[in-house]
């Protein structure tokens, strides 16, 4: 469903994807390890074109993000409309939540099915009210950011973008910012979201999460896909010496199966 | 004591109504064009955005008396004949509208970038994000230092009496000349001052206390 291919992106002098190409197919939850800095978080942000590439393709079902080509291999950005509506297929959650203070947990739910779908504000506000109780925060609906912890918040932050239905999740470290005591609830709707079947393209730190989860790892060091497989392989096995030094730091904490 | 006071108020309150009807009309003009400004300079296409800012950074380096006086004297030399109160109004609604831009553009940027990206992701638009997202909290970041400068304009309106337009102080300064009572009635005059701007200095005041609550 998703097709990546020698995706190159530079800042400037800085080149942070260097070739990157993979594949995710519809229901797979692929997990992306890797050192800080080997660009992760830029490769899922062009994804959803929250940054434009410089060479390479990305796919979504045949579509080509972001970019219109011309028939000479040239291509053009697409116009902001596209690109907004392409968007709304691609949940993206945060990991810093990016809710939006000024409004209650339903109301931040109901933020897009309401103002991007045109949905009315009595049947988004139903809708919203049933995903923030998969999420379990049903009694915390109308409570502001402000008043809800970490992992409350990354919850609700899940439940609006699972709001737009969209056919794939994209998550960005998303426990990276939370208590400890506060991960296992968001891993948890995160755990329940991939037993449904969602695309999911996850980028962690959370080692038994992605030996647990992961249909897919893939290990990125440097702007490139280092290695690649099944993940009790990827990480009892791992083949390349960085991988292997990655892993040893987080065996002690891994807890056993 | 305070005998030559008394008798001159009457005249001093006339001078006190004009400075009120001046700072309402110079503020909300101001504030008007300082929201236009502001948005564009925020949020418009770049030679827009370029030409706020130079409007910004040549008002900011030059006293607001300057401007009233060009102000007083650019219509006769363009062959215009305008009411004082016109001409030092327009300056002084130049003026302000310069540092309400400056306040509003600055608290469109200062919606933070994560929150941006978050409706982005939803799909959503340009004008949906602008009016459910940015504005509602650039509106409530913006309201202190909003106050202050309205604040600060009405206290701004004692120059027009230099360039020769009447009000409270102009008045004061007659009074004064008439007189020779002057810290008598500078007093009076300072308190008259401080009852006009009493309204907007307790919401300041109530409004810095809530802001900073909600952040």
């Amino acid at each position: 469903m998703i097709a990546v291919k020698g995706l190159r992106k530079s800042f400037g002098p800085l080149t942070v994807l260097d070739g990157i190409s993979f594949a995710v197919a519809a229901g797979e939850v692929v997990v992306v390890l890797g050192p800080s800095g080997s660009g992760k978080s830029t490769m899922l942000r062009c994804i959803n074109f929250l940054e434009p590439y410089d060479e390479g393709e990305i796919r979504i079902e045949g579509e080509l993000v972001g970019y219109r080509e011309a028939g000479n291999g040239k291509r053009t950005p697409r116009p902001e409309g596209e690109i907004a509506r392409f968007r709304e297929q691609v949940g993206m959650v945060f990991q810093s939540f990016n809710l939006f203070p000024h409004r209650s947990a339903v109301e931040n739910v109901m933020m897009g099915p309401v103002h991007v779908r045109g949905i009315s504000r009595k049947a988004a506000r139903e809708t919203a009210a049933g995903l923030l109780a998969k999420v379990g925060l049903a009694e915390k609906m109308d409570e502001y950011p402000a008043r809800l912890s970490g992992g409350q918040q990354q919850r609700v932050a899940i439940a609006r973008a699972l709001a737009m239905q969209p056919k794939v999740m994209l998550f960005d470290e998303v426990t990276s910012s939370l208590d400890p005591e506060l991960v296992g609830e968001v891993l948890l709707v995160m755990r329940r979201l991939a037993q449904e079947g969602m695309t999911m393209i996850v980028v962690t730190h959370e080692i038994a999460f992605a030996r647990d989860v992961a249909d897919r790892i893939i290990f990125m060091d440097k702007g490139t896909i280092v290695e690649e497989g099944d993940p009790r392989e990827v990480l009892l096995n791992p083949r390349s010496e960085r991988l292997r030094g990655f892993v040893r730091r987080f065996t002690g904490a891994l807890p056993e199966s | 004591m305070f005998h030559v006071l008394i008798i001159s108020l009457p005249y001093l309150l006339k001078g006190a109504v004009v400075t009120v009807w001046l700072s309402l009309a110079t503020i909300s003009l101001g504030t008007l064009l300082g929201f236009a400004l502001g948005t564009a300079g925020a949020v418009g296409p770049r030679p827009l955005r370029a030409a706020v800012t130079a409007y910004v950074f040549v008002l900011r380096g030059v006293p607001i008396l300057v401007v009233m006086f060009l102000g007083y004297y650019v219509f006769p030399a363009l062959g215009y004949r305008v009411d004082a109160y016109v001409a030092v109004g327009a300056a002084m609604v130049v003026y302000v509208g310069a540092f309400v831009s400056e306040i509003v553009r600055g608290a469109i940027l200062a919606v933070p970038s994560g929150q941006i990206a978050a409706a982005r992701s939803l799909g959503m638009r340009r004008g949906p994000m602008l009016r459910e997202i940015v504005f509602p909290q650039a509106f409530r970041m913006a309201i202190p230092p909003l106050l202050n400068t309205a604040l600060t304009t009405i206290k701004q309106t004692s120059y027009v009496s230099v360039v020769g337009a009447w009000e409270l102080s102009y008045a004061a300064r007659e009074v004064v000349e008439r007189t020779l009572a002057a810290f008598e009635i500078f007093l009076g005059v300072m308190v008259l001052y401080f009852i006009i701007c009493y309204p907007l200095s307790v919401a300041a005041r109530h409004l810095e206390r809530r802001y900073a609550f909600a952040s």
